[in-house]
């Protein structure tokens, strides 16, 4: 059998590493191998920008108003 | 002691008005969140605003069924995933196919490609995807995985809270979301490095 490219490796334990998903041994063998892989360091700093990126990006503010019509359906609520 | 239990009926209406006010308080404190992934679940600004409208109606009528105590926002996002599924306003209908997905360098692999190994290093590079294509990326990916997506990585829930909204189990949201994330970024690839 052929040892797994530690780099594919990597890239599987990407979103379980940055949600702190991973066992403790795990974690231990995606950090030895980021320590010495520039492709891989990038590829998860990128993945945490991005995903910020993401959350600002789609995040969109409540329309004017919106809240006054809540706040109203509370008072038809009440009666 | 004839006039004992009226006082009582009193006291406890009105600590059940006290309860209520507070509830709708806090409910209302938590409309820009509820909004802002509501946002995001459905496929418009108009049926978002219904959507929220119509949970917060829902919620109000029936208070009495929420414990003080727990948690308010998994609660009323229990309310909006609910009517939105009834109401079949999801952007996709239920997709019986499984769609194909790339690994999660894919997109970073392509950026790497078109403009060199080093720019993935700079604080911005992000930024060259547009919002507006991370805005359509995300209602392209079918809605079981999206709503998972929306509900963790835009609405912060934890995995626990976004099995109890949807009603799966732990190990599905995490599958969903682990897939959901890499048909995202194949998305924003095709959309915005095209």
């Amino acid at each position: 059998m052929t040892e797994p490219d530690p780099c594919e490796t990597c890239e599987e334990l990407l979103q379980p590493y940055l949600d702190r998903e991973l066992s403790p041994d795990e974690h231990v063998a995606a950090e030895r191998h980021l320590d010495g892989c520039e492709f891989c360091k990038r590829r998860y700093r990128f993945e945490v920008s991005l995903r910020r990126y993401i959350r600002v990006s789609a995040s969109e503010r409540m329309p004017d108003g919106l809240r006054a019509k809540l706040a109203e359906l509370r008072e038809v609520a009440g009666s | 002691m004839g006039g004992a239990e009226p006082e009582t009926d009193g006291r406890r209406i009105a600590s059940a008005a006290r309860d209520r006010v507070r509830f709708e308080e806090e409910a209302l404190e938590l409309a820009d969140q509820v909004y802002r992934v509501a946002r995001r679940l459905v496929g418009s600004r108009e049926e978002a605003e219904d959507l929220v409208q119509e949970t917060y109606a829902r919620a109000f009528r029936s208070w009495r069924s929420f414990t003080p105590g727990t948690n308010l926002r998994a609660w009323l996002f229990r309310i909006l995933t609910n009517l939105n599924v009834d109401r079949g306003r999801r952007i996709q209908r239920s997709p019986d196919f499984q769609p194909l997905e790339e690994g999660d360098y894919y997109l970073a692999n392509k950026l790497a490609a078109a403009e060199g190994e080093q720019a993935l290093d700079q604080e911005r590079v992000v930024e060259r995807l547009s919002q507006d294509g991370v805005v359509n990326a995300l209602a392209e990916v079918p809605h079981d995985f999206r709503d998972v997506i929306v509900l963790v990585d835009i609405g912060e829930f934890s995995y626990a809270e976004a099995a109890q909204i949807l009603d799966v189990p732990i190990g599905t949201v995490m599958s969903r979301l682990h897939r959901g994330r890499r048909i995202l970024k194949q998305k924003l690839a095709e959309e915005t490095l095209s």
